[in-house]
Parts: C-alpha cells; sequence; structure tokens
C-alpha cells in the first residue's frame, strides 16, 4: 500500500470572472445569400461557371490561336456541329457496342476464373499467377499482337478490352471471396445454404465491395484502352462494321489531324460526358443500392 | 402472476446417451505427410511449377503445331531476342527512356495533387473545386489527352509529361482527398490538443491517418500513368523524340519481328511487377501494415 501515491486532494474553487456566452450569433437567422452558398450544387455549379467565363475571357482577351486553345463558345458550337453533322452520336454508339461487348465477355471470363479458384487451391495458384504477371501489362501494349492475329477490326479491340477487364475483375473478386469471414460462412452453411444458393446468397453479397471495386476499375481500364486503340485503329473499324465512322477516339484523333481543334474539344466533352454518365450514374446507382444499403460501405 | 402463466411452458426433453457414434480416426491427421506433399504445400513451389507449365505449353504448342514464328514465335526465341536486346542492342536505354519520362510524370504530377489536396483541405471553394475537378476529368483517359497536348508542347518529352501528369493528378488527389475528409474527430482533436497546427497537423496527424487511402491513389495513380506511357509511346512513340519501351514494342510490330513485341511485353511485365510487388508492397509493409491500419 505504500507504494501506492497519495491522492492529491485540490481545493474547491468557484470561477467568477466567466463571461456571459454569446449565443445571438448562433439564433442568427442566415441571410438568403449564405443559404445559398451553402447548397452544394450552387457551389459547384458557380465553379464550373467561373471556369468556362475564364477560358472564354482568357481565350478573347490574350488573343491565342484558335488552332492552340479555341473559346468555350466555338467549342460549343462544335460540339452542337458534331452532334448534328458528323453524327458524333453513331460514334459513341459504335465505342460503346464494342466496349459492351468486351465487358460482358470479359465478364465471363472472371467469372470462370474465379470459380475455379475458389473451389481448387491449385486454380487459385493459376490465378494468383497471371494476375501478378498479367496485371500490371497495360492491355494496350497487346494491340500490335491482337492486330497480327486478328487483323484489323472490331475483334482486335474487343481482345485487348477482355485483357483489360478479365484480371482486375477477377483478382478484386478472388480477394473478396477470401476475405468472407468464417463467421458469415458458418452463419450461411447453418441456414442449409449449399452451391449455387451458397455462393449466390451468401458469398456474393459478403464479397459485393470488393466485387465491384473490381468491377469498376476494369470499367476504367476498358474504357481507357478503347479510347486509345481507336485514337490509331479507330478508321479500321469504321470499315469493317460498315458505317461511315469509327469511334469517339477516331473522331478527337481524324479532327486533330484536320486541325479541327474546336472538334477535338467537343470530343473530349463527349468522353467526360459518357465516363461521369457510367461512373456516377451506372456505379453509383449499384452502390447506393447495395452495399451503401446494406450498410458495408459508408457514403 | 397472469403474465407467466401466458408464457410457453419449457419442454424438457429426457436425457440421452448416443451410443453409436463411431471412434474418431485421428490416424490420419497424425500421419506424416509424405516428402512429395510437403513440397507441394510450399507455396512458391506451386507457383513456380504453373508458371513453368505455361511456359512449356507455349513451347510444346509452338513447335509442334509448328506455328509461323511471325504469327508466334517460341517462348525460347522470344526470350533469347529479349537477352541479346538487353545486352547487345540498346534496348536498356529505350527502358531507361521510358522511366525517366515515368518519374518526371508521376513525380509532377504528385506534386502538383500535393498543392491541390492543401488547398482543399484548408478551404471549402478549394475542397469544392478538387471534388468537380475530379468528377470532371477522373473519367477522361488522359490518352485522349495527348492530341492537344502534341499541339501544345510539340512532338517530345514535355507532351508525354503532360499526358503522365493528367493521369496521376487526379486519382491520387481524390483518394488523398477522400482519405483526409475520413480522418476521424478524434485523431484531429489529439493532434489539436498537442498544440498541431497548419503544415505540421497535416503532415503528423492527417498524412499518417490517411495513408491507405493515400497509398491507394498512389497506386492506382501509377497504374494509369504505366497505361498511359506505354500507350502513348506504342501510339505517338515515333514523335516523341528518343523512344521507350512502348515504342520498341511498336517498332518490331512493324517490322513483324513478333519476337521482339514478346520480348518487350516481357519487359513491361517485369518493371510492372517489380514496382507493384517490390516497392509498393515494401512501402505498404513498412507503412500500414506496420502500423496496424490495413491486414497484410
Amino acid at each position: 500500500m505504500s507504494n501506492v501515491p497519495e491522492i492529491v486532494v485540490r481545493s474547491e474553487f468557484e470561477a467568477e470572472s466567466i463571461g456571459d456566452a454569446v449565443k445571438a450569433d448562433v439564433a442568427r437567422k442566415l441571410t438568403p445569400l449564405e443559404r445559398l452558398v451553402d447548397m452544394d450544387g450552387v457551389r459547384k455549379f458557380s465553379i464550373l461557371l467561373a471556369l468556362m467565363i475564364a477560358w472564354e475571357l482568357y481565350t478573347r482577351l490574350s488573343g491565342v490561336s484558335e488552332l492552340i486553345l479555341p473559346t468555350f463558345s466555338a467549342t460549343a458550337t462544335a460540339f452542337y456541329d458534331a452532334l448534328v453533322n458528323d453524327q458524333l452520336l453513331i460514334m459513341v454508339k459504335n465505342s460503346l457496342t464494342i466496349l459492351v461487348m468486351g465487358y460482358a465477355i470479359g465478364l465471363v471470363i472472371a467469372t470462370l476464373l474465379t470459380t475455379a479458384a475458389i473451389m481448387t487451391r491449385f486454380g487459385s495458384d493459376v490465378l494468383s499467377t497471371l494476375t501478378a504477371m498479367l496485371n500490371p501489362l497495360p492491355a494496350i501494349a497487346l494491340l500490335p499482337l491482337a492486330l497480327l492475329w486478328f487483323g484489323l477490326g472490331s475483334s482486335s479491340i474487343v481482345f485487348t478490352l477482355l485483357h483489360s477487364v478479365i484480371w482486375p475483375v477477377a483478382l478484386n473478386a478472388h480477394t473478396g471471396f477470401m476475405g468472407v469471414s468464417d463467421t458469415q460462412r458458418m452463419v450461411g452453411r447453418n441456414y442449409g445454404l449449399r452451391r449455387v444458393n451458397y455462393v449466390t446468397k451468401l458469398l456474393i453479397p459478403a464479397a459485393f465491395p470488393s466485387i465491384l471495386m473490381g468491377l469498376k476499375i476494369g470499367w476504367a481500364y476498358a474504357w481507357r484502352t478503347l479510347i486509345a486503340a481507336e485514337l490509331v485503329f479507330g478508321g479500321a473499324i469504321a470499315d469493317t462494321s460498315g458505317t461511315q465512322s469509327g469511334g469517339l477516339g477516331w473522331f478527337v484523333f481524324a479532327n486533330q489531324m484536320d486541325m479541327r481543334i474546336p472538334h477535338v474539344f467537343a470530343g473530349l466533352f463527349t468522353v467526360i460526358l459518357v465516363g461521369v454518365i457510367v461512373e456516377s450514374l451506372i456505379f453509383t446507382t449499384i452502390e447506393s443500392k447495395t452495399i451503401r444499403r446494406w450498410g458495408m460501405q459508408s457514403s | 402472476m397472469s403474465t407467466q402463466k401466458n408464457l410457453p411452458q419449457p419442454v424438457i426433453r429426457p436425457e440421452f446417451i448416443n451410443e453409436d457414434i463411431a471412434d474418431a480416426h485421428t490416424g490420419d491427421v497424425a500421419r506424416e505427410l509424405s516428402t512429395i506433399e510437403k513440397i507441394w504445400n510450399i507455396n512458391g513451389v506451386r507457383k513456380v511449377v504453373i508458371l513453368f507449365s505455361l511456359v512449356a505449353t507455349w513451347q510444346a504448342y509452338t513447335v509442334i503445331m509448328n506455328v509461323e514464328p511471325l504469327m508466334f514465335p517460341t517462348f525460347l526465341f522470344a526470350a533469347e531476342r529479349l537477352v541479346v536486346d538487353l545486352f547487345q542492342g540498346d534496348l536498356i536505354l529505350k527502358i531507361w527512356f521510358s522511366v525517366k519520362v515515368l518519374v518526371y510524370g508521376y513525380g509532377t504530377g504528385m506534386a502538383i495533387a500535393a498543392v491541390l489536396v492543401l488547398w482543399g483541405t484548408s478551404s471549402r471553394i478549394g475542397g469544392d473545386f478538387i471534388a468537380m475537378a475530379t468528377a470532371m476529368f477522373n473519367p477522361l483517359p488522359s490518352i485522349a489527352m495527348l492530341p492537344l497536348a502534341m499541339l501544345w508542347f510539340g512532338l517530345g518529352t514535355a507532351s508525354l509529361v503532360f499526358v503522365l501528369v493528367h493521369a496521376v493528378l487526379w486519382a491520387v488527389a481524390l483518394n488523398t482527398h477522400a482519405g483526409f475528409k475520413n480522418v476521424s474527430q478524434t485523431l484531429r482533436m489529439i493532434g489539436e490538443n498537442y498544440g498541431l497546427k497548419g503544415v505540421p497537423f497535416v503532415i503528423k496527424v492527417l498524412v499518417p491517418a490517411a495513408l491507405p487511402s493515400i497509398l491507394t491513389g498512389m497506386k492506382v495513380g501509377w497504374a494509369f500513368a504505366w497505361r498511359t506511357l506505354i500507350g502513348a509511346e506504342l501510339v505517338f512513340g515515333a514523335s516523341s523524340g528518343g523512344g521507350g519501351l512502348g515504342w520498341y514494342i511498336f517498332e518490331s510490330s512493324q517490322n513483324i519481328e513478333t519476337e521482339g513485341v514478346f520480348a518487350g511485353l516481357f519487359m513491361v511485365i517485369l518493371i510492372g511487377i517489380t514496382v507493384e510487388n517490390v516497392l509498393f508492397r515494401n512501402i505498404e509493409l513498412k507503412t500500414v501494415n506496420r502500423w496496424g491500419m490495413q491486414r497484410s
């Protein structure tokens, strides 16, 4: 007991000099301007607007050649012109068709690989060896080979897209399945879930954050690969598919070759637009309907 | 008392002894593994065997089917080409060129991202700006900026660095900003309690706390940058002056030296594995894994 330090007893005191709390400012009504600025959408929209105005002013006042940096209004006009006269929408459709084809086939192959990997240890080893090797390999580097094997055409691009989708999706799905906790697995077995039911009702929901992550990475790689491939070989797709236009990447490249720079910017806008739509509409909707609703990821 | 009457009575089952459970077989659990089983249980051995059998299949397929080497060269042919070009050709110089451009672009991108995120964490308008810019530019494949970059900066390394910056900047800024925002209030208050303010607060509290997220951003940024660089060199490599690894692949495919294409792909894979599994893995082991923020 003697080793325990003595308890320090401090004398009581009353603090006299604390001033009255000023609560006026907390209770004050916000002015309409402050309330407006507090709205998220308004702030972001005004930033966007300010950027556009700055762009327009800069290009007009500094007298930059239109071939270097066109004005915003010229870009907008070019965008409209491309929509009406240059079949921009058909080009977007061409790009998306190839993208969806590659993405879908890639998902099927990734599913097969992952299934083999979670069923046997050998399959898991094969998958991890293959992904370690092929995931760091940019898909676009396979394009020269694909052109040699499949010729100039959309099948070459689909092949490179496959490569860009399969590895991230399989890798993430496999990690996700491996990370499902034993408790959850045992709960599933306790409910008598087996085989297909076990996978669809237990493993997939439990591993869904990881699977979705793989799908998003796969999309990002595929989209980048597609644009890069089309930048160069888009003209070839145009010939084989029978339509008059190639894809979106080809639109950018061809207009750059013709020095129609406003149209290049319009093409980039479209690329951004498609990307934003897929990422923030499709994937965010899936996220909010699944993992956020299930409380697996905070918004 | 009346409420208790409504409760169901506990069911009392008679006790019983299960007689016919067979004796547990402990024999197989205690059995010594045979040497083959022990070897097969080593992770590395299995992976090497898989790798080796893949290579053997490739070699056997191309030799037995007598595939045209222009379409699909044998493994040995491609490997030989790689060794010859590495030691006698200028492949090393091309790799050095690629890596140099990559490091320039990555470094510049990281620096700009750091400045941007500092602004974003210190003011609301900066945060909004980051949110807007990343939402807009992150979905834009940086390779699509290459035609513009070539127009603005001419044919040369500067255009390549510009697209690489674009590839790195948004991924890093997005993840770092999200990481900073998610640092828990408790950690922030502890930092403030220690009297940390401004830059020391960011370096000593925010950065370590958000490091898993920052590392994710850096890894995504690296992956995009590497893909962009190879793509850019492949596509516009001739115009970028010296020519890098992508240009080597393109050159080989133009000369229909398919074994050269494979040799280039080997190098691309090798560099990718080195950066991802050696560089980033070690950083992770020394930081977030050691600090217990992420399981290995």
